[in-house]
């Protein structure tokens, strides 16, 4: 390692404090005023955060999400073993395999097959089953006067959605949110027996309930993905345990992350009530404030690329082999993209070429989803509640470097 | 320099001038051609790049691979000179190409 490499020692870097989780920004901001990488011994990864270099890091095909390339079977086995992924037979099948984790050829035949599914287009066709759950929702809270709108409204939507955009069955879909959770769980730092134990049961279940489904489908094709993925499989473009992986993935990738910017994005305009009024007297404005959601408060901070070339980044040279981490909502925040107001939530932001999807051939798949979820809510309930209101002092925000949300967030209002 | 001119769907034009081998869609998103969105930044994986190559020009270019025709069955407001303009690079034999932006990205 070059020993002239700016490390975090003069800086008083901790991602994993709880002042970090409730403003990240200024640690962001000192960050990028490094003008290059910074290395982060703890986690053996080079952190990235001007917005240039994370786009062309983001977009680069040589910069890649598996670590294959540089690792063989027998080291990736120890990676495993020293992560405690190890002795997990399904999740080692459907969670440690996926598009996401793949690069090249594998990934893009992978993309291929469902990318259909996610245009613009596609997804508009499930507003009316979006706008239908989300008005029974508000429907059974609309005369509590106070709810957490995370608990109570935004949690339950991105699984239901996902489910029947899958094709799963409206009864089955609260189950779907369950395994999600138990897998996406361990991801995090603690790697506990017990969660392990959670996580592998969880992708076993919907493992074992897609095949269900999938025999279903085979007596009686329907309109739905479930159904023309195995379409796909049958013409030899994916093997089982790729759909299974990919239908896994689909349900997991965009599940937490939409609830987490649901409640953050309500949390700005809760905190600019300006950008509340503006959005209750200009409703077709909400796409742009949308998109100002995720760049403000971007839900997924944090992703890893490997070089698979010898690179120069701000600057500085670095080896093949090199981990990237990505620091997307430090990028979002980076004045000499957005403006001097770059630390401001400004609703009207147009254009707004931000990176809380990614870039490249990993860019997000569902983001229109995403965003489609997003509208409906907020379209709804600022025509249903006349008056919305913080009712806490400060919201608690999820600790790590890795998601961006709040743990709750109680409202007060007052019907319309 | 290469020139290309931008027509957006109210009939505005932007004159850009660009690289040899720059993607039209990078040319569009440094001149303030709003129009392309871009998202993904050049990876033939969010088809929000989408242009309508002017008919002079359309079999100058080099076809698309079948990763940009898949794309494209799903862009909006589809013509037959639909193309995603991440994957159409500029040469000395496209100076002076002329694109028409869609009405919308969405």
């Amino acid at each position: 390692m070059d020993m002239t490499a700016p490390l975090l020692a003069d800086m008083d870097f901790q991602p994993l404090s709880t002042a970090f989780a409730q403003n990240p920004y200024p640690a962001y901001a000192a960050l990028r005023a490094r003008g290059e990488p910074v290395y982060f011994a703890d986690f053996d990864i080079w952190l990235v955060t001007r917005f240039d270099d994370v786009a062309a890091i983001a977009r680069d095909n040589a910069m890649v999400r598996s670590a294959e390339f540089f690792m063989s079977p027998e080291e990736i086995e120890e990676q495993q073993r020293a992560q405690n992924w190890h002795d997990m037979p399904h999740h080692s099948r459907f969670v440690q395999f996926s598009m996401l984790d793949s690069d090249g050829a594998v990934h893009d035949r992978l993309r291929k097959q469902v990318f259909r599914e996610f245009t613009p287009a596609f997804i508009a066709r499930q507003r009316g089953m979006i706008q239908d759950f989300v008005d029974r929702l508000v429907d059974g809270l609309i005369d509590r006067g106070e709810i957490d709108f995370v608990e109570d409204l935004a949690a339950h939507v991105p699984g239901h959605i996902i489910g029947r955009v899958l094709g799963v069955p409206d009864e089955d879909c609260p189950q779907l949110r369950v395994w999600s959770e138990n897998v996406v769980r361990f991801f995090d730092i603690d790697r506990s027996d017990a969660r392990k134990a959670a996580a592998e049961r969880a992708t076993t279940e919907f493992y074992q309930y897609l095949l269900k489904l999938m025999a279903a489908r085979r007596a009686a094709p329907e309109d739905d993905m479930i159904t023309r993925l195995m379409v796909a499989q049958d013409a030899g473009h994916l093997n089982e345990d790729e759909l299974v992986s990919t239908c896994m993935l689909i349900l997991m990738a965009g599940h937490g992350s939409t609830i987490d910017v649901l409640g953050s994005g309500m949390h700005a305009l809760l905190r600019y009530p300006d950008q509340m009024q503006r959005l209750r007297q200009e409703p077709g404005v909400i796409q742009t404030a949308i998109q100002e959601m995720f760049r403000f408060e971007s839900p997924l901070p944090f992703f890893h690329r490997y070089a698979t070339a010898d690179c120069r980044i701000g600057g500085r040279s670095f080896a093949r082999g090199t981990k990237f981490g990505l620091l997307y909502g430090a990028a979002n925040r980076d004045p000499d993209a957005f403006g001097p107001d770059a630390d401001t939530f400004n609703i009207a932001r147009n254009p707004n070429r931000h990176l809380a999807f990614g870039g490249g051939a990993h860019f997000c798949l569902g983001n229109h989803l995403a965003r489609l979820d997003m509208e409906v809510i907020f379209t709804t309930l600022l025509k249903r509640m006349e008056t919305i209101s913080l009712a806490e002092a400060e919201p608690q925000y999820k600790t790590g470097l890795s998601v961006r949300g709040p743990r709750a967030l109680k409202i007060a209002f007052k019907p319309a | 320099m290469l020139k290309i001119s931008f027509i957006g769907n109210d009939g505005s034009t932007i004159e850009a001038s660009v690289e040899d081998g720059q993607s039209v869609m990078s040319a569009a998103v440094s001149n303030g051609v709003d129009a392309i969105a871009a998202e993904c930044g050049g990876a033939c994986a969010c088809g929000t790049c989408h242009c309508y190559i002017d008919e002079d020009w359309l079999d100058r270019l080099s076809p698309p691979d079948d990763f940009e025709e898949a794309m494209l069955e799903c862009v909006s407001n589809p013509t037959p000179q639909s193309r995603l303009s991440c994957q159409v690079k500029m040469s000395a034999a496209l100076d002076g190409l002329v694109v028409r932006l869609p009405p919308s990205q969405y």
